[in-house]
């Protein structure tokens, strides 16, 4: 009786489908399940990473279909390697990058270990931790641009309140030196909970009897931090870096909201000089060796570090 | 070493009662096996002594001192858990080097490496020493685990079940090795175990756990020969003491409702008709499942014997113990 529904499913299938599938072997039948993604991978990934491999060989411009193109080898390349702009984005966006992941990690480690303790109201505190990581990026950095402000936004006033200065004498966004902070301040409030989510879940994964092992081995409290729970939280730790190490060489919609790249070009990022070049200056083939070096940046760093989380894990 | 008191320890689990006024004293250098089925008490026990839990109520003590308020480091006790509790991501050598390896003991290192060798040679486990943790069998684990305690020399040995999952031999083999560690360093051990075998084999004394409450403390051989009730007599004993109603046979005391036999303790020849349902050889004895009165009833016979099933014997008791309808000894 059990299996009656399953003989009337079976039966259910047209006789004429039925006969064709019977036809196929088990690797065929496979073979059209998978398909259609393949089919769409190839389409909206890998054809147009190789198209624009391409592309990055010519001086083609898309707002101008009809001009003839113009093979023009590595010389794109060798502008962009050799353009001092360029490499003064790629230090803004180290800069950023290094500072946010230095920050995010340590607050997100720090409040993920002081709220691993379970206290009451702790699942409270999570919630209202993680709320800005749920806001939109456009919304944070609107926002943001609002609390920078030096007559009333209220980080200038805090600032002023702690420190002793007045509070309309910088201006976060508009001085050369403060606004690569500024963004770093923004990004480190939106995405640190994020981080401490995954940190958080790391230390959950620390079973409390090897804690108590610890104690009855004689290890203090700082001992158990630095030889068990950091060793053991470390897989995590590595992979929040990950994920927003790429996410944050990618920073584009925060950014624009709160500086828009300035002043000047300090707080022009790679992601916000590439859409410049493509969809403003409409320099399509030089656009194009511009993401490709990106790419290639972004793949082979990203690699490197699988690589070495991976160590980390088997240990 | 050091002697272990408990005094009117009290601990309770919300609504349950884990451990019941337990007193118990564990002499300086004994070997103290604590019985129970799940859930008697026994790891509770010893959580209490290791200060990895404090009692609601009731003192412990060490060497004398008294232990409230001081954490696992400060009581100088070694643990071994039940569950291994390996640091997952050290190797053997640098899991069995923890404990020795604290800032403030500064163990020179020469010493380090003697003491984790012999170790992992008494544990054999020499071979395994530089795997990771994780890569190692449930009873290599478990080897671990009690490596990581003996390598130390402190007060108090406690000991959660170290032997349950390992295989016969090599249970056999730790069995004795752990007997004779204890018996040359004399040092004082608390081991909770389901084993009778261990009981009976390691301990110069047992503690039978009921509920929390500790309901006899003795030698083993006071447990066997003479326990306080029907619950004590029946943790120790391989097979199980044989418990009939006291009026199977002639001569029970006033007020007894139970007679309990150990296997050894029933004569065969004359008394009661019995018939044997199974026989097992073992070697070097043999059992014999009898039923007597619709009771099934298993006792010891000559290794060659004759006997088969259907075959009819005559037993009587010899040595038996009375118990009343609540379990409790008479006489």
């Amino acid at each position: 009786m059990t299996h009656a529904p399953m003989e009337k499913l079976a039966r259910a299938t047209p006789r004429p489908v039925a006969r064709r599938i019977s036809g196929l072997s088990d690797r065929a039948i496979a073979w059209i399940f998978v398909a259609p993604s393949i089919f769409l991978l190839l389409a909206v990934n890998i054809f147009p990473l190789i198209w624009t491999v391409r592309l990055s060989f010519t001086d083609y411009r898309v707002n101008r279909p009809n001009r003839d193109v113009e093979w023009v080898g590595l010389r794109n390349y060798e502008r962009i390697l050799t353009d001092d702009g360029i490499w003064a984005t790629m230090q803004a966006t180290a800069h950023f990058l290094i500072w946010t992941l230095v920050l995010q990690v340590l607050i997100g480690f720090a409040l993920a270990f002081l709220i691993n303790r379970k206290f009451r109201g702790s699942d409270l505190w999570t919630t209202a931790i993680v709320l800005p990581m749920m806001l939109s990026p456009a919304v944070v950095g609107n926002f943001w641009t609002f609390l920078y402000q030096p007559q009333i936004g209220l980080f200038n006033y805090a600032i002023g309140f702690l420190t002793g200065a007045d509070p309309a004498s910088f201006s976060m966004i508009g001085d050369v030196a403060l606004a690569p902070w500024a963004i770093i301040i923004a990004d480190t409030w939106m995405w640190t909970p994020f981080v401490m989510l995954i940190c958080l879940a790391g230390l959950r994964s620390i079973p409390e009897s090897i804690y108590e092992a610890a104690e009855c081995d004689r290890a203090s409290k700082w001992r158990q931090f630095w030889t068990i729970t950091i060793p053991m939280a470390l897989p995590f730790l590595m992979l929040a870096v990950l994920f927003r190490g790429i996410e944050n060489f990618k920073m584009f919609d925060l950014v624009v909201q709160l500086t828009g790249g300035g002043p000047g070009n300090t707080t022009t990022l790679t992601s916000i000089d590439l859409k410049r070049e493509a969809f403003e200056r409409w320099r399509t083939g030089y656009s194009s060796a511009y993401a490709v070096i990106l790419f290639v940046t972004v793949f082979g760093l990203a690699s490197i570090y699988v690589k070495a989380l991976n160590k980390v894990k088997e240990r | 070493m050091a002697e272990v008191e408990l005094l009117r320890v009290t601990r309770r689990f919300g609504a349950e009662t884990a451990l019941q006024d337990l007193s118990m004293t564990v002499p300086d250098g004994a070997f103290v096996v604590l019985l129970g089925p799940t859930g008697a008490g026994k790891t509770t026990t010893l959580r209490m002594v290791s200060g990895l839990d404090s009692p609601d109520s009731g003192t412990v003590r060490i060497g004398g001192r008294d232990m409230a308020g001081l954490a696992p480091a400060q009581r100088d006790v070694a643990m071994v858990f039940q569950q291994y509790s390996l640091y997952p991501h050290l190797t053997v050598r640098e899991n069995l080097e923890f404990p020795l390896k604290s800032p403030v003991l500064r163990t020179p290192r020469e010493m380090i490496d003697r003491k984790v060798g012999e170790v992992a040679e008494i544990l054999q486990i020499s071979h395994k020493l530089d795997n990771r943790a994780t890569a190692l069998s449930g009873g290599e684990m478990q080897r671990v685990s009690i490596g990581r305690a003996l390598v130390r020399n402190p007060a108090v040995y406690l000991m959660d079940e170290p032997l349950s999952s390992l295989d016969a031999k090599l249970r056999a083999d730790l069995r004795v090795e752990l007997k004779n560690i204890q018996a040359v360093s004399g040092a004082t051990l608390l081991y909770v175990t389901h084993d009778q075998i261990e009981a009976m084999t390691m301990a110069t004394h047992v503690g039978v756990l009921d509920r929390g409450r500790l309901v006899q403390f003795g030698t083993p051989r006071e447990i066997y020969e003479d326990p306080v009730s029907l619950y004590a007599a029946g943790r120790l004993g391989q097979p199980r003491i044989n418990v009939l109603p006291a009026d199977t046979f002639a001569g029970a005391p006033p007020g007894a409702a139970y007679i309990a036999l150990r296997p050894e303790h029933i004569a065969q020849g004359e008394g009661r008709e019995s018939r044997v349902t199974r026989v097992e050889h073992l070697g070097d004895q043999t059992r014999l499942h009898l039923t007597l009165g619709g009771r099934d009833l298993v006792t010891v016979t000559d290794p060659h014997t004759a006997l088969g099933a259907g075959d009819i014997v005559r037993i009587r008791p010899r040595d038996p113990l009375y118990f009343d309808a609540a379990g409790a000894r008479l006489g």
